[in-house]
């Protein structure tokens, strides 16, 4: 690898990092630390099941803070943080992904509604290269125009590939049909057109507004030592000033839904699906563990209820569940493939009568107590390797704090079979329903399975 | 506790890994660590496609897929609520990726090692393959086959393996409608007879890492299946690459924003031949990654034409193709493949460079440590060493296998096995006619 970004013995390992950082809270394992020169906030939580170690940052910035005409702009700038900045660039032969590469990193970066995130697991002696990118990022990322045009159609081909999903064009018509008002209604990769047409200009001004260390949480996962950790972090980032100007809130909100709202979208294909997503609440919210248990009811595993009516009866191919939780109030959804010769509404006829059966009769204690262990195993499991916790730790640090995280077990051990009723009573009820469904265009590829025969060309 | 896994004071895998070999052929192997009450299960069965008629490949992978539908001593949905109220997982699966095996995989807490285990020695041992359960799984499996139809990506790959291995070969895919046609055809006697044929201990390997006691482990699945007949000798039947027959083809569909291109040939390398790291390693520079390597920095990166790019080898006990597939707006479909084809010749004629050599052995060694970062991760690692014969001490040599792949050795294998004129070149997507 080149020799611009080997590890560098760090010269001021001794130099006491508590001066740069003041120690904010100590919960579960982990410890948040505050840098006083520009409000970056550090996690630290040392899992030393192998000599790896993961380097997170989540910016919170997302589709979210988004609006006509540069939709998609979050994406669209996260893909241009990885050609370049003055250190690290293609030209010099020390491109992101290619120093990344080198060491044998598993990296990426990912976008949703609600924050961006960038990662590396490496070998932990290696952290130092990740610290460094991601600070080298932070404010210095090159945005050229000429870096933005071929990165737009790799952009518009990712897109693309989205809209040969049925369920992904279900899950942006849903978003886009039940949130009317508030930016949650766009889809994290954009409309076809802003991807097309934002300028670079405009994603320029979006990152000088949102890419600062007192809008972002930097995370150190895996087999590190505080101090020296620190020290790094120190160094590369304490020089960023924070922000000059507050960061923007989103204060749009979304008014309640008074009835429900359906769609359909007609296009080719060979499976029909059904989609049923009611309006619910933001993930900080008491009813949130609640909602989750009952997901995992309906949906978790073989002998969910929802498996047994539609998958175990053959009506439908597979079916999920989909609890969303996100910073503002969101949707719980239910998605089903529906097997080829069933009425799509059959889907829904069914789901109807399952929630009806737990609003009248409840879910048992062993329901609840199986999905309760079923969740609270997942952040068991998570601690398994370094990045997954970074994965679920990221999430939670996007919509609502780290401490939501650390608390999630006890919030759900303590839902009960009332709470889960209580929950489908409040929120499954039609005036907060978006329902809709993908159906095979009647004409395009009626032949069974097969479509057309190749051709030689 | 300190094992290989768990510190930088390393003890070798080849003394950490407790193992077991039972007078059935049955290959145990167990790794103590103790960093989270977890466990990890993986192990592979030789009853994959290849021992299956030519005719009806797909027994094999529903013969794994129904095992966990019925034992003798408990129904599916018994199973699956001894299983899932405790948060344990448990699959087995044969796919036609890998033509030999069938994975097994599994997880719980550490707690509830033995309801894992022994749900995993009776679903072996005394599957009953319910004619109920079957001939809904029959019902759903077509519903999957007509979904995977809709899929371009699916498309091109199935038409390509069509094209360039003929019927009997075990690599070759039929078309959808053949596959359903297959699969209605099915009875459960063709399943119980492929199982009495070929499950049993001689192919069996086991592999357990987390938090567990490794001599208890060992001797409770050792209790599990040490009086299980042995079956048939994992013997491979022979599988020989044919000859390249290259052409261009297309496949129709509507209303696909993106296309699908596969560019593909038969290839003679197994994972288990003496050339397969090194040819892996020439193979990673040209198109393992989307975003360094040589065709993801043209094609994507400079060109921008396509979200995704990759060249593999499909390498198994079975020697696989070699694949470059392709994502593209269907406009760009011809500018993609002609700068795939040059780029793929300009490697040809050049080799890898002494750089990206070196850059391609630290990214294999470094993700190699990387990947053994959890107990799943050891554990598929330490299953693929032993089923491939390399044995555990593999995972110590690695890094040094690595390191001594030079530059003549990378591009001489890699030559041997690619030509750009050998390639089939499938699309599939909404292309005018």
């Amino acid at each position: 690898m080149n020799e611009a970004v080997q590890p560098k013995p760090d010269s001021r390992h001794a130099a006491p990092a508590g001066d740069a950082f003041e120690l904010v809270k100590e919960k579960a394992g982990f410890r948040e630390f505050r840098m006083l020169a520009n409000g970056l906030r550090v996690l630290l939580l040392p899992n030393r099941v192998a000599p790896v170690t993961t380097f997170a940052i989540v910016y919170h910035v997302g589709s979210r803070n988004e609006a006509v005409g540069f939709t998609g702009a979050t994406h669209l700038l996260e893909h241009l943080m990885f050609k370049g900045t003055p250190e690290f660039q293609r030209s010099k032969g020390t491109a992101v992904a290619a120093v990344l590469e080198a060491l044998g990193a598993r990296f990426n970066a990912t976008t949703w509604f609600d924050r961006t995130n960038y990662y590396e697991t490496l070998p932990s002696s290696a952290l130092e290269v990740a610290v460094r990118i991601e600070a080298s990022r932070m404010r210095g990322a090159l945005l050229r125009d000429e870096d933005r045009v071929p990165e737009m159609t790799v952009v518009r081909n990712e897109f693309e590939r989205g809209e040969n999903s049925p369920f992904q064009v279900l899950y942006k018509h849903t978003f886009a049909t039940a949130f009317r008002e508030h930016p949650y209604h766009h889809p994290t990769i954009g409309w076809r057109s802003d991807i097309e047409e934002v300028s670079t200009a405009r994603l320029r001004e979006f990152y000088e507004t949102f890419y600062h260390p007192n809008n972002a949480t930097a995370m150190v996962i895996g087999d590190f030592d505080e101090e020296p950790t620190l020290a790094l972090l120190a160094r590369y980032f304490g020089p960023i000033p924070g922000s000059d100007q507050p960061i923007p809130r989103v204060y749009t909100v979304e008014p309640p839904q008074e009835g429900e709202r359906r769609f359909v979208v007609r296009r080719a294909g060979q499976i029909a699906w059904c989609a049923m997503s009611w309006r619910t609440v933001e993930a900080r919210h008491s009813d949130t563990p609640a909602l989750a248990v009952l997901g995992n009811v309906l949906g978790g595993g073989i002998t969910s209820r929802l498996h047994q009516a539609l998958v175990e009866k053959t009506l439908a191919l597979s079916v999920s569940v989909v609890p969303w939780q996100l910073r503002d109030p969101a949707l719980f959804s239910i998605f089903a493939p529906v097997r080829p010769g069933v009425e799509p509404s059959e889907i829904e006829s069914v789901v109807r009568r399952e929630i009806a059966r737990i609003s009248s009769d409840g879910v048992t204690e062993a329901e609840c107590l199986k999905a309760r262990t079923q969740i609270e195993a997942e952040v068991v499991f998570d601690r398994d390797s370094t990045d997954q916790i970074a994965a679920s730790l990221s999430e939670a640090i996007a919509v609502a704090d780290w401490e939501w995280y650390a608390d999630y077990p006890a919030a759900i051990r303590a839902v009960t079979p009332e709470d889960v009723q209580r929950v489908v009573l409040t929120y499954l009820h039609d005036d907060a329903l978006t329902a809709g469904l993908f159906l095979p265009k009647p004409g395009a590829e009626t032949e069974a399975a097969g479509g057309e025969e190749a051709e030689e060309a | 506790m300190s094992t290989a896994a768990t510190t930088h004071r390393r003890v070798p895998f080849a003394e950490a890994v407790r193992h077991r070999k039972l007078a059935n052929g049955v290959r145990l192997y167990v790794l103590e660590n103790h960093f989270n009450p977890t466990l990890a299960l993986s192990g592979t069965l030789c009853a994959g496609r290849i021992f299956a008629p030519a005719e009806r490949r797909l027994i094999a992978s529903l013969t794994a897929g129904e095992l966990m539908k019925g034992t003798a001593k408990r129904t599916k949905l018994q199973l699956a609520e001894d299983l899932e109220s405790r948060a344990a997982s448990l699959s087995f699966a044969s796919d036609a990726s890998d033509p030999v095996g069938v994975d097994i995989s599994g997880g719980c807490l550490s707690r509830d090692s033995a309801l894992l285990f022994d749900a995993l020695i009776e679903i072996l041992r005394s599957p009953t393959f319910p004619e109920d359960e079957l001939e809904r799984e029959k019902k759903r499996l077509v519903g999957s086959i007509r979904q995977q139809q809709d899929q371009t990506s699916a498309r091109a790959f199935e038409e390509a393996m069509r094209r360039i291995y003929p019927p009997a070969h075990p690599l070759h895919r039929n078309t959808g409608p053949e596959r359903i046609a297959r699969v209605e055809s099915l009875r459960r006697e063709d399943l119980e007879t492929f199982y009495r044929d070929r499950y049993g201990a001689a192919s069996l390997i086991l592999v357990v890492v987390g938090d567990v006691d490794a001599e208890r482990v060992l001797d409770a699945l050792e209790r599990g299946v040490s009086d299980w007949a042995p079956g048939p000798e994992p013997v491979i039947p022979p599988a020989d690459p044919p000859p390249a027959s290259p052409g261009t083809f297309t496949v129709r569909m509507s209303d696909k924003a993106s296309a699908d291109v596969v560019l593909a040939a038969p290839s003679d390398l197994r994972r288990t031949h003496p050339d397969y790291l090194a040819t892996s390693i020439a193979n990673s520079a040209l198109g393992q990654s989307s975003l360094t390597s040589r065709l993801g920095v043209r094609v994507r990166d400079t060109e921008g034409l396509t979200y995704g790019i990759h060249s593999s080898f499909g390498a198994t006990q079975v020697a696989g193709p070699f694949l470059i597939s392709v994502t593209v707006k269907p406009e760009m479909r011809d500018a993609a493949v002609a700068s795939t084809l040059d780029e793929a010749a300009k490697f040809l004629r050049e080799g890898i460079s002494a750089r990206e050599l070196d850059e391609e052995k630290s990214s294999r060694s470094g993700r190699f440590q990387v990947d053994l970062g959890s107990n799943a991760g050891i554990a598929q690692a330490l299953d693929a060493a032993v089923s491939y014969g390399f044995g555990v001490s593999y995972l110590d040599e690695f890094p040094a296998k690595v390191a001594a792949i030079t530059k003549e050795a990378a591009d001489e294998a890699f030559r041997r096995r690619v030509r750009v004129e050998d390639l089939t070149i499938v699309s599939a997507g909404s292309f005018a006619a």
